[in-house]
Protein backbone atom coordinates (compact mmCIF):
# COMPACT_ATOMS: atom_id res chain seq x y z
CA UNK A 1 0.00 0.00 0.00
CA UNK A 2 2.80 2.36 0.92
CA UNK A 3 4.52 1.70 -2.42
CA UNK A 4 1.28 2.37 -4.30
CA UNK A 5 0.96 5.64 -2.38
CA UNK A 6 4.55 6.52 -3.28
CA UNK A 7 3.94 5.73 -6.95
CA UNK A 8 0.70 7.69 -7.17
CA UNK A 9 2.27 10.57 -5.23
CA UNK A 10 5.18 10.59 -7.66
CA UNK A 11 2.99 10.39 -10.77
CA UNK A 12 0.89 13.32 -9.59
CA UNK A 13 3.41 15.42 -7.69
CA UNK A 14 6.74 15.07 -9.46
CA UNK A 15 7.44 18.12 -11.60
CA UNK A 16 8.71 16.18 -14.59
CA UNK A 17 8.87 17.57 -18.07
CA UNK A 18 7.51 16.31 -21.41
CA UNK A 19 8.68 12.72 -20.87
CA UNK A 20 6.90 12.50 -17.52
CA UNK A 21 3.69 13.90 -19.00
CA UNK A 22 3.95 11.51 -21.96
CA UNK A 23 4.38 8.62 -19.50
CA UNK A 24 1.29 9.67 -17.53
CA UNK A 25 -0.85 10.26 -20.60
CA UNK A 26 0.19 6.87 -21.98
CA UNK A 27 -1.09 5.17 -18.81
CA UNK A 28 -4.31 7.15 -18.65
CA UNK A 29 -5.12 6.59 -22.35
CA UNK A 30 -4.20 2.90 -22.02
CA UNK A 31 -6.58 2.52 -19.09
CA UNK A 32 -9.30 4.41 -20.97
CA UNK A 33 -8.96 2.12 -23.98
CA UNK A 34 -8.98 -1.03 -21.86
CA UNK A 35 -12.07 0.16 -19.99
CA UNK A 36 -13.97 0.81 -23.21
CA UNK A 37 -12.75 -2.45 -24.74
CA UNK A 38 -14.00 -4.34 -21.68
CA UNK A 39 -17.43 -2.71 -21.96
CA UNK A 40 -17.49 -3.56 -25.67
CA UNK A 41 -16.61 -7.22 -25.03
CA UNK A 42 -19.31 -7.44 -22.38
CA UNK A 43 -22.04 -5.93 -24.61
CA UNK A 44 -21.07 -8.15 -27.56
CA UNK A 45 -21.13 -11.19 -25.26
CA UNK A 46 -24.77 -10.34 -24.48
CA UNK A 47 -25.71 -11.49 -28.01
CA UNK A 48 -24.83 -15.02 -26.95
CA UNK A 49 -25.61 -15.08 -23.24
CA UNK A 50 -28.53 -12.62 -22.84
CA UNK A 51 -29.79 -11.70 -26.34
CA UNK A 52 -32.85 -9.93 -24.87
CA UNK A 53 -30.51 -7.36 -23.28
CA UNK A 54 -28.40 -6.72 -26.36
CA UNK A 55 -30.66 -4.01 -27.84
CA UNK A 56 -30.65 -2.24 -24.46
CA UNK A 57 -26.86 -2.21 -24.61
CA UNK A 58 -26.94 -0.75 -28.14
CA UNK A 59 -29.37 1.93 -26.94
CA UNK A 60 -26.87 2.77 -24.20
CA UNK A 61 -24.23 3.36 -26.87
CA UNK A 62 -26.53 5.87 -28.51
CA UNK A 63 -26.85 7.91 -25.33
CA UNK A 64 -25.18 11.33 -25.10
CA UNK A 65 -22.87 10.25 -22.28
CA UNK A 66 -21.53 7.33 -24.28
CA UNK A 67 -21.21 9.55 -27.36
CA UNK A 68 -18.97 11.95 -25.44
CA UNK A 69 -17.08 8.98 -23.99
CA UNK A 70 -16.43 7.67 -27.50
CA UNK A 71 -14.95 11.02 -28.55
CA UNK A 72 -12.41 10.66 -25.70
CA UNK A 73 -11.93 6.99 -26.59
CA UNK A 74 -10.75 8.02 -30.06
CA UNK A 75 -8.23 10.39 -28.45
CA UNK A 76 -7.04 7.59 -26.17
CA UNK A 77 -6.58 5.17 -29.06
CA UNK A 78 -4.75 7.70 -31.25
CA UNK A 79 -2.44 8.94 -28.48
CA UNK A 80 -1.69 5.49 -27.06
CA UNK A 81 -0.96 4.10 -30.51
CA UNK A 82 1.20 6.98 -31.74
CA UNK A 83 3.13 7.29 -28.48
CA UNK A 84 3.72 3.54 -28.49
CA UNK A 85 5.11 3.79 -32.02
CA UNK A 86 7.32 6.71 -30.92
CA UNK A 87 8.82 4.71 -28.08
CA UNK A 88 9.25 1.59 -30.23
CA UNK A 89 10.89 3.59 -33.02
CA UNK A 90 13.41 5.18 -30.64
CA UNK A 91 14.07 1.94 -28.79
CA UNK A 92 14.53 -0.14 -31.95
CA UNK A 93 15.97 2.17 -34.59
CA UNK A 94 16.94 5.55 -33.14
CA UNK A 95 18.86 4.75 -29.95
CA UNK A 96 21.44 7.47 -30.60
CA UNK A 97 18.62 10.03 -30.60
CA UNK A 98 17.35 9.08 -27.14
CA UNK A 99 18.52 12.42 -25.78
CA UNK A 100 16.69 15.02 -23.76
CA UNK A 101 16.07 17.55 -26.52
CA UNK A 102 14.99 14.93 -29.05
CA UNK A 103 12.75 13.27 -26.51
CA UNK A 104 11.08 16.56 -25.59
CA UNK A 105 10.40 17.49 -29.21
CA UNK A 106 9.20 13.97 -30.07
CA UNK A 107 6.60 14.19 -27.28
CA UNK A 108 5.36 17.50 -28.68
CA UNK A 109 5.19 16.00 -32.19
CA UNK A 110 3.29 13.00 -30.84
CA UNK A 111 0.72 15.22 -29.17
CA UNK A 112 0.42 17.40 -32.28
CA UNK A 113 -0.11 14.42 -34.56
CA UNK A 114 -2.66 12.97 -32.16
CA UNK A 115 -4.65 16.21 -32.18
CA UNK A 116 -4.39 16.43 -35.97
CA UNK A 117 -5.95 12.98 -36.33
CA UNK A 118 -8.38 13.36 -33.46
CA UNK A 119 -9.96 16.71 -34.33
CA UNK A 120 -11.55 15.67 -37.69
CA UNK A 121 -12.92 12.52 -36.05
CA UNK A 122 -14.25 14.66 -33.18
CA UNK A 123 -16.02 17.02 -35.58
CA UNK A 124 -17.75 14.08 -37.31
CA UNK A 125 -18.69 12.35 -34.05
CA UNK A 126 -19.95 15.49 -32.30
CA UNK A 127 -21.95 16.41 -35.43
CA UNK A 128 -23.59 12.97 -35.42
CA UNK A 129 -24.32 13.34 -31.73
CA UNK A 130 -25.97 16.73 -32.29
CA UNK A 131 -28.01 15.36 -35.21
CA UNK A 132 -29.27 12.15 -33.55
CA UNK A 133 -29.49 13.16 -29.89
CA UNK A 134 -30.42 16.84 -30.11
CA UNK A 135 -32.17 17.08 -33.48
CA UNK A 136 -29.81 19.78 -34.77
CA UNK A 137 -28.62 20.18 -38.40
CA UNK A 138 -31.93 18.79 -39.69
CA UNK A 139 -31.79 15.66 -37.53
CA UNK B 1 15.81 38.54 -1.90
CA UNK B 2 13.39 37.15 0.65
CA UNK B 3 12.91 33.41 0.18
CA UNK B 4 10.00 31.48 1.66
CA UNK B 5 11.47 28.08 2.37
CA UNK B 6 9.27 25.07 3.09
CA UNK B 7 11.15 22.07 4.45
CA UNK B 8 9.96 18.48 4.88
CA UNK B 9 10.50 17.38 8.48
CA UNK B 10 10.18 13.90 9.90
CA UNK B 11 11.94 12.21 12.77
CA UNK B 12 10.60 8.63 12.96
CA UNK B 13 11.79 8.37 16.58
CA UNK B 14 9.49 11.20 17.69
CA UNK B 15 7.00 12.14 14.99
CA UNK B 16 3.94 10.12 14.04
CA UNK B 17 3.54 11.93 10.72
CA UNK B 18 5.77 14.10 8.53
CA UNK B 19 5.21 17.86 8.52
CA UNK B 20 6.52 20.92 6.68
CA UNK B 21 8.31 23.75 8.48
CA UNK B 22 8.42 27.21 6.96
CA UNK B 23 11.32 29.65 7.19
CA UNK B 24 11.76 33.11 5.71
CA UNK B 25 15.37 33.49 4.68
CA UNK B 26 17.26 36.47 3.27
CA UNK B 27 19.51 35.38 0.41
CA UNK B 28 21.16 36.51 -2.81
CA UNK B 29 19.72 35.22 -6.12
CA UNK B 30 23.12 33.68 -6.86
CA UNK B 31 23.07 31.60 -3.69
CA UNK B 32 22.16 27.93 -3.80
CA UNK B 33 19.42 25.92 -2.13
CA UNK B 34 22.13 24.28 -0.04
CA UNK B 35 23.06 27.73 1.31
CA UNK B 36 19.44 28.21 2.43
CA UNK B 37 19.52 24.91 4.30
CA UNK B 38 22.84 25.84 5.91
CA UNK B 39 21.38 29.18 7.04
CA UNK B 40 18.35 27.50 8.57
CA UNK B 41 20.46 24.89 10.33
CA UNK B 42 22.95 27.48 11.62
CA UNK B 43 20.54 30.23 12.66
CA UNK B 44 16.98 28.87 12.93
CA UNK B 45 16.84 25.18 13.74
CA UNK B 46 19.94 23.12 14.48
CA UNK B 47 17.94 19.90 14.43
CA UNK B 48 17.37 20.08 10.67
CA UNK B 49 19.07 17.06 9.10
CA UNK B 50 20.41 16.84 5.57
CA UNK B 51 23.45 15.35 3.85
CA UNK B 52 26.17 17.46 2.31
CA UNK B 53 29.85 16.98 1.78
CA UNK B 54 31.77 18.68 -1.03
CA UNK B 55 29.01 21.21 -1.75
CA UNK B 56 30.26 21.55 -5.32
CA UNK B 57 28.30 18.97 -7.29
CA UNK B 58 30.93 16.26 -7.12
CA UNK B 59 30.15 14.01 -4.15
CA UNK B 60 26.41 13.61 -4.83
CA UNK B 61 25.42 13.77 -1.15
CA UNK B 62 22.74 16.44 -1.28
CA UNK B 63 20.31 15.10 -3.87
CA UNK B 64 16.75 16.01 -2.92
CA UNK B 65 13.46 17.15 -4.40
CA UNK B 66 13.55 20.90 -4.93
CA UNK B 67 10.21 22.36 -5.96
CA UNK B 68 9.06 18.88 -6.91
CA UNK B 69 12.04 17.92 -9.04
CA UNK B 70 15.20 15.97 -8.16
CA UNK B 71 18.43 17.95 -8.10
CA UNK B 72 21.58 18.54 -6.07
CA UNK B 73 20.96 21.32 -3.54
CA UNK B 74 24.50 22.57 -4.14
CA UNK B 75 23.90 23.03 -7.88
CA UNK B 76 20.56 24.83 -7.89
CA UNK B 77 20.80 28.61 -7.80
CA UNK B 78 17.83 30.51 -6.40
CA UNK B 79 17.60 32.68 -9.53
CA UNK B 80 17.14 29.54 -11.65
CA UNK B 81 14.02 28.53 -9.71
CA UNK B 82 12.20 31.66 -10.96
CA UNK B 83 10.24 31.94 -7.72
CA UNK B 84 10.76 32.98 -4.12
CA UNK B 85 8.86 29.92 -2.89
CA UNK B 86 11.21 26.99 -2.37
CA UNK B 87 10.08 23.57 -1.18
CA UNK B 88 12.63 20.91 -0.30
CA UNK B 89 11.70 17.28 0.27
CA UNK B 90 13.63 14.01 0.53
CA UNK B 91 14.14 11.73 -2.47
CA UNK B 92 10.98 9.81 -3.29
CA UNK B 93 10.72 6.06 -2.81
CA UNK B 94 13.37 5.73 -0.09
CA UNK B 95 12.81 5.33 3.66
CA UNK B 96 13.29 8.63 5.48
CA UNK B 97 15.85 8.36 8.27
CA UNK B 98 15.43 11.97 9.34
CA UNK B 99 14.17 15.08 7.54
CA UNK B 100 15.97 15.15 4.18
CA UNK B 101 18.16 12.11 4.86
CA UNK B 102 17.02 8.86 3.27
CA UNK B 103 18.21 5.29 3.61
CA UNK B 104 20.45 4.78 0.57
CA UNK B 105 21.18 1.09 1.25
CA UNK B 106 18.58 -0.37 -1.18
CA UNK B 107 20.00 1.94 -3.86
CA UNK B 108 23.56 0.73 -3.22
CA UNK B 109 22.38 -2.90 -3.11
CA UNK B 110 21.12 -2.51 -6.68
CA UNK B 111 24.37 -0.78 -7.59
CA UNK B 112 26.42 -3.68 -6.20
CA UNK B 113 24.23 -6.23 -8.01
CA UNK B 114 25.59 -5.19 -11.42
CA UNK B 115 29.25 -5.72 -10.39
CA UNK B 116 30.36 -2.10 -10.81
CA UNK B 117 34.06 -2.87 -11.15
CA UNK B 118 36.41 -4.09 -13.85
CA UNK B 119 36.58 -7.89 -14.15
CA UNK B 120 39.43 -9.38 -16.14
CA UNK B 121 41.24 -12.52 -15.02
CA UNK B 122 43.29 -12.81 -18.17
CA UNK B 123 47.09 -12.58 -17.77
CA UNK B 124 48.54 -9.08 -17.80
CA UNK B 125 50.10 -7.83 -21.05
CA UNK B 126 53.71 -8.88 -21.62
CA UNK B 127 55.11 -5.63 -20.27
CA UNK B 128 53.12 -6.28 -17.08
CA UNK B 129 51.79 -2.74 -16.94
CA UNK B 130 48.36 -1.82 -18.22
CA UNK B 131 45.58 -3.12 -20.47
CA UNK B 132 45.69 -0.60 -23.27
CA UNK B 133 42.57 0.89 -24.80
CA UNK B 134 42.17 3.15 -27.83
CA UNK B 135 40.54 6.59 -27.42
CA UNK B 136 37.64 5.31 -29.58
CA UNK B 137 37.11 2.33 -27.26
CA UNK B 138 37.15 4.65 -24.25
CA UNK B 139 34.74 7.06 -25.90
CA UNK B 140 32.16 4.24 -26.08
CA UNK B 141 31.51 4.41 -22.32
CA UNK B 142 32.86 7.88 -21.46
CA UNK B 143 29.41 9.34 -20.72
CA UNK B 144 28.51 6.73 -18.12
CA UNK B 145 31.79 7.16 -16.20
CA UNK B 146 30.46 10.49 -14.92
CA UNK B 147 27.94 9.01 -12.45
CA UNK B 148 28.37 10.23 -8.87
CA UNK B 149 25.75 7.90 -7.33
CA UNK B 150 23.57 10.70 -6.01
CA UNK B 151 20.38 8.65 -6.72
CA UNK B 152 18.62 11.63 -8.32
CA UNK B 153 17.91 9.49 -11.40
CA UNK B 154 16.69 6.33 -9.70
CA UNK B 155 14.36 8.18 -7.33
CA UNK B 156 12.85 10.22 -10.16
CA UNK B 157 11.88 7.06 -12.04
CA UNK B 158 8.18 6.07 -12.08
CA UNK B 159 9.15 2.37 -12.29
CA UNK B 160 11.20 2.72 -9.10
CA UNK B 161 8.36 4.51 -7.31
CA UNK B 162 6.14 1.54 -8.19
CA UNK B 163 8.65 -1.10 -7.11
CA UNK B 164 11.85 -0.83 -5.13
CA UNK B 165 12.89 -4.12 -6.73
CA UNK B 166 13.54 -2.25 -9.97
CA UNK B 167 17.30 -2.12 -10.37
CA UNK B 168 17.07 1.55 -11.36
CA UNK B 169 18.77 3.89 -13.84
CA UNK B 170 21.92 4.44 -11.74
CA UNK B 171 22.73 0.73 -11.57
CA UNK B 172 22.09 0.36 -15.32
CA UNK B 173 24.34 3.35 -16.05
CA UNK B 174 27.13 1.79 -14.00
CA UNK B 175 26.60 -1.57 -15.68
CA UNK B 176 26.79 0.19 -19.07
CA UNK B 177 30.12 1.72 -18.04
CA UNK B 178 31.66 -1.78 -17.79
CA UNK B 179 29.59 -3.67 -20.40
CA UNK B 180 30.99 -1.36 -23.09
CA UNK B 181 34.54 -1.32 -21.64
CA UNK B 182 36.73 -3.27 -24.06
CA UNK B 183 38.96 -4.47 -21.17
CA UNK B 184 36.13 -6.01 -19.16
CA UNK B 185 35.18 -9.69 -19.35
CA UNK B 186 32.05 -9.89 -17.15
CA UNK B 187 29.52 -8.27 -19.49
CA UNK B 188 27.48 -11.47 -19.78
CA UNK B 189 27.07 -11.68 -15.98
CA UNK B 190 25.90 -8.07 -15.77
CA UNK B 191 23.51 -8.56 -18.66
CA UNK B 192 22.06 -11.61 -16.93
CA UNK B 193 21.23 -9.41 -13.92
CA UNK B 194 19.67 -6.76 -16.14
CA UNK B 195 17.76 -9.18 -18.38
CA UNK B 196 14.94 -9.48 -15.83
CA UNK B 197 11.47 -8.04 -15.53
CA UNK B 198 12.82 -5.71 -12.82
CA UNK B 199 16.00 -5.13 -14.78
CA UNK B 200 16.41 -3.02 -17.86
CA UNK B 201 12.97 -3.97 -19.25
CA UNK B 202 11.16 -2.07 -16.50
CA UNK B 203 12.34 1.22 -18.03
CA UNK B 204 9.33 3.13 -19.40
CA UNK B 205 11.40 5.87 -21.09
CA UNK B 206 9.79 8.63 -19.04
CA UNK B 207 13.09 10.52 -19.23
CA UNK B 208 12.87 11.80 -15.65
CA UNK B 209 16.28 10.21 -14.99
CA UNK B 210 18.04 12.04 -17.82
CA UNK B 211 16.36 15.29 -16.82
CA UNK B 212 17.38 14.87 -13.17
CA UNK B 213 20.99 13.83 -13.68
CA UNK B 214 23.26 16.59 -12.32
CA UNK B 215 26.09 15.30 -14.53
CA UNK B 216 24.02 15.43 -17.72
CA UNK B 217 24.49 11.74 -18.44
CA UNK B 218 22.25 10.59 -21.30
CA UNK B 219 20.78 7.89 -19.08
CA UNK B 220 17.84 6.80 -21.23
CA UNK B 221 20.19 6.35 -24.17
CA UNK B 222 22.55 4.27 -22.01
CA UNK B 223 19.58 2.10 -20.99
CA UNK B 224 18.63 1.68 -24.66
CA UNK B 225 22.22 0.62 -25.41
CA UNK B 226 22.11 -2.00 -22.67
CA UNK B 227 18.85 -3.30 -24.17
CA UNK B 228 20.68 -3.44 -27.50
CA UNK B 229 23.53 -5.40 -25.91
CA UNK B 230 20.95 -7.89 -24.61
CA UNK B 231 19.55 -8.38 -28.10
CA UNK B 232 22.93 -9.04 -29.70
Amino acid sequence: MSRLKTALGGYAGYQGREGHLAFLLHRVTGLGTVLFLTIHIVDTALVYFRPELYMDAVALYRSTLFGIGEVFLVFCVFYHGINGLRIAAFDLFLKKNWQIQTARSSVRWTLGLTLLLWLPATVIMVRNLLIHNFGLFGG
Amino acid sequence: MQVHLKVFRFNPEIDRKPRYDRFDVQAEPTERVLDLLEMVKNYNDGTLAFRRSCAHGVCGSDAMRINGRNALACKVLLKDLNTDQVTVEPLLGMRVIKDLIVDMEPFFAHYRSVMPYLVNDEPLPEDGKERLQSPQEQERFEDTTKCILCAACTTSCPSFWASENYVGPAAIVNAHRFIYDSRDRAGAKRLAVLNQRMGVWACRTAFNCSEACPRDIQITRAIAEVKEALNR
